[in-house]
């Protein structure tokens, strides 16, 4: 009866429409990177026992505690001091999880508002060197000139194993680690490199730097033109009807006849990638990991996760050198500290001498 | 087996429900005194009782400890380090407890200033914001002029805090006085704080203002105000229509609306336990220095 | 008896349905000001019951803020005033009056009145500073009339 019930199911799944006919000219236009895994799994607790399901609790947690206990393989290497870090060089970035604004005030009264990015337990996955790392071609760009930068897979957020798939698993546990929730490529010189298992912290940036964050913008849905560009709308009266939120006009006639390709239209606004690049960092804590950043700006809502690296624009750019490769971790770090501009809330009031 | 699983799970659940909706009566009708429920007999649960009863109270005097309701926004460890902030803050100046309607002098240090400090006094009309973007608004009658001036409560700037007179008014939000008649928001600079002896709670002032006629800024009609006598005097008959029209008597009843705007008492009693004995060594902190300043002065104008 | 009221009512809701939101209070132009320092002029025109008129701010906006220079129509003369005190929601720390007040001035920024009487705000000092240049009009002639600051 039971087995009659099993076909059964199985029966229905099976759709006969369901056949991929391909083409002649197929050609594979997005292939994923060759450490992308899919993550979900669902679990079925059905056929494990009582004393199963006990052991394997009792191994995630051993697993967990070794996890804990792993030590930065940089106190072992030397490797943090012989390399010396030059303005051309590309050090790793954080993954961090957007958590919040509050306001911080300057040394001169002003107020400032900061947002908070906490730092979720970030460690080093794996290091591809540029020689061995072959990304799938998604343009048509050539990528015959040598490639300069490897790749530096970073995790963050550790989670139970039996909730992810062996494939992701698997990329983890080939290097000895526990499965991360965030798992984030960062493009790095090859003497930016750290050995696996390295921690990263707030540290790793200094008050006073500038960074570029990118992450996904809040997720508005399918918006019409005046909150997704901008648009003025029309008239709330004077013989207007049926017209006071939309675009107009989107194209003329003649030989053009026809909408111009970019024409600002209705449609989904926000989850997209977005990079904010120069964003000053006013102040760090230590303890919690937590970096405040200078403006509101940063894209997401409150709990997303976004990601920093060392900007770009040429005129924020370090200038001296940071912590290189990373933060080696020392007990001599305050639990916080500012920026100059910063007043801290544990100074006194705020006087003004006259001139 | 299920089925007696299922209610006992509805039955927690209508418990936890029951719970929530005391918090919320607690956060919304603030000077109800609870007695203890009558179950509740045994010692250790009735202390208990009121010892959180206890802790619970001081929502009243700093109600900014309380994180903005909206759950997009809400983050236990920004709202920690929110917290310790302000504490670090609130280290440095006494920010002393205030209601809307009490009289207060805000001293800052202006930059603009000749003297760089500059005091004002003013009834608080207005408190708003949670955590470090709390904020209040002094208003006052300088010269027949109504001035309203907006501070940020944890601004640094500020030099002093001084409660010249503790009192509370019958209405959340003093808008009203703007179109009251000057004498209802005129107070003096030279105003001398009124000590309040220790232990007796809060007054409330119960005087009504009479507004001037219209045209006003807003319909104070519509918002059943307490502390206005003379409103139905300005009113027409097309007025009272609209009122019974706009008239919104089921929102009382919106328990969703009032649960979106509190904090449930779980984690109310949980940020009161993280704050409140570092508040009363402040505050015990502060009456120390407050006697030892007692005793000196008069020496000094003997001598 | 609720549908009495609605069937009444129904005439009138017709005639307003324009909205009412709690308006800007901005400075721009038509707005009635208050002269308030003891110019003949003002006076006058104060006591009459027929307050100056904004006919031109001087700015990019078009839309006056606290110390920006305005051209007022005042008893039929056209008159140069400084914004003193502003009815608008205002900055931290910067007071919000109950009236928009100006003081009248001349071109060269010398008040014609010599008295103040409202309080005026500190920041004025600041703002005044820096719009006075060395040859141009000098404002700061202003502040020496004030009598009281907030």
């Amino acid at each position: 009866m039971d087995n009659l019930k099993v076909l059964c199911s199985k029966l229905i799944k099976l759709r006969v429409d369901h056949i991929v006919t391909r083409s002649a000219k197929f050609t594979v236009k997005y292939r994923p990177p060759h450490w992308y895994a899919p993550k979900v799994n669902v679990v079925k607790d059905d056929d494990l026992t009582q004393d199963n399901m006990q052991f394997i609790k009792e191994v995630i947690s051993d697993r967990n505690d070794s996890q804990q206990e792993l030590e930065s393989p940089l106190v072992q290497s030397i490797s943090h001091t012989s390399q010396q870090w030059l303005p051309t060089t590309r050090r790793v970035g954080l993954i961090a999880r957007k958590i919040g604004n509050y306001p911080v005030w300057s040394n001169n009264g002003k107020k400032m508002q900061t947002t908070l990015l906490q730092v979720v337990d970030n460690h080093v996955i794996k290091y591809i060197p540029p020689e061995e790392f072959k990304p799938m071609l998604t343009t048509e760009r050539n990528w015959r000139e040598k490639r300069k930068l490897g790749c530096m897979l970073v995790g963050s957020e550790t989670i139970n194993p039996s909730t992810v798939t062996k494939d992701y698993c698997g990329l983890f546990n080939s290097v000895g680690m526990l499965p991360k929730r965030h798992l984030r490529r960062f493009m790095v010189s090859p003497e930016a490199a750290l050995p696996t298992g390295t921690p990263l912290f707030a540290t790793h940036f200094r008050v006073g730097d500038y960074i570029d964050i990118r992450a996904k913008t809040i997720d508005r849905g399918f918006q019409g033109v005046m909150k997704r560009w901008g648009f003025k709308g029309m008239p709330a009266s004077h013989g207007v009807t049926k017209t006071h939120r939309r675009p107009g006009n989107i194209g003329s006639g003649g030989e053009k006849a026809r909408v111009w390709p970019g024409t600002k239209m209705p449609g989904h606004m926000g989850n997209r990638w977005r990079i904010i690049r120069g964003v000053k960092i006013l102040r760090v804590n230590t303890k919690y990991n937590v970096l405040w950043t200078l403006g509101v700006a940063i894209p997401g809502e409150t709990g997303a996760m976004c990601y920093l690296f060392d900007t770009v624009l040429p005129l924020r750019k370090l200038k001296s050198s940071p912590p290189f490769p990373t933060y080696f971790p020392s007990d001599d770090l305050p639990v916080e500290y500012y920026d100059e501009c910063v007043h801290p809330f544990s100074d006194p009031t705020l006087t003004f001498e006259e001139t | 087996m299920s089925l007696a699983i299922r209610r006992t799970t509805e039955l927690i659940g209508a418990a936890k429900w029951f719970l929530r909706r005391d918090s919320r009566v607690l956060s919304t009708l603030p000077e109800k005194v609870e007695e203890p429920p009558a179950e509740l007999t045994s010692k250790r649960y009735r202390r208990r009782f009121f010892q959180n009863e206890a802790i619970l109270e001081t929502r009243h005097a700093y109600p900014e400890f309380l994180p903005d309701p909206n759950p997009n926004w809400r983050n236990s460890l920004r709202e920690k380090l929110e917290r310790a902030d302000m504490l670090e803050r609130r280290s440095q100046i006494d920010i002393p407890e205030f209601y809307v309607g009490s009289v207060l002098a805000v001293t800052i240090s202006d930059p603009h200033a000749q003297s760089k400090t500059n005091r004002f006094v003013g009834i608080c009309i207005e408190r708003k914001g949670c955590g470090l973007r709390a904020e209040f608004t002094l208003r006052n009658v300088v010269d027949h002029q109504g001035l309203e001036v907006r501070y940020d409560l944890y601004d640094p700037t500020i030099q002093s805090i001084q409660v010249l007179r503790l009192e509370k008014r019958l209405d959340d939000k003093l808008f009203y006085l703007r179109d009251a008649l000057p004498e209802y928001s005129t107070f003096s600079f030279d105003m001398d704080p009124e000590i309040l002896p220790e232990g007796t709670p809060i007054p409330v002032n119960p005087v009504q203002v009479k507004l001037k006629p219209r045209p006003w800024l807003e319909r104070w009609e519509r918002q059943e105000l307490k502390g206005v006598s003379n409103i139905e005097e300005h009113l027409k008959e097309k007025d009272r229509v609209r009122r019974e029209l706009r008239k919104t008597p089921w929102e009382k009843y919106d328990l969703m609306k009032q649960y979106r705007k509190t904090i449930p008492i779980e984690d109310q009693s949980k940020i009161w336990a993280e704050v409140h004995n570092q508040l009363q060594q402040l505050q015990m902190a502060r009456k120390k220095s407050a006697r030892k300043r007692t005793f000196t002065t008069p020496k000094t104008q003997l001598g | 008896m609720f549908k009495a009221i609605v069937n009444k009512l129904n005439p009138l809701q017709l005639s307003c349905s324009f909205h009412t939101t709690a308006c800007l209070n901005e400075v721009r132009l038509l707005t009635r000001l208050r002269v308030v320092d003891n110019s003949e002029i003002g006076k006058r025109a104060m006591s009459e019951g027929k307050p100056p008129r904004v006919i031109c701010v001087y700015n990019k906006q078009r839309v006056g803020y606290i110390g920006d220079r305005v051209l007022v129509a005042i008893k039929g003369q056209k008159k140069k005033g400084i914004l003193v005190g502003l009815k608008q929601t205002q900055k931290v720390k910067v007071p919000k009056f109950d009236s928009n007040n100006v003081v009248l001035i001349d071109d060269n920024g010398t008040p014609l009145g010599n008295r103040i009487h409202v309080p005026i705000p500190t920041i004025l000092r600041t703002i005044l500073k820096e719009r006075t240049h060395a040859k141009g009009a000098d404002y700061t002639k202003l502040l020496a009339i004030a009598t009281k600051f907030v």
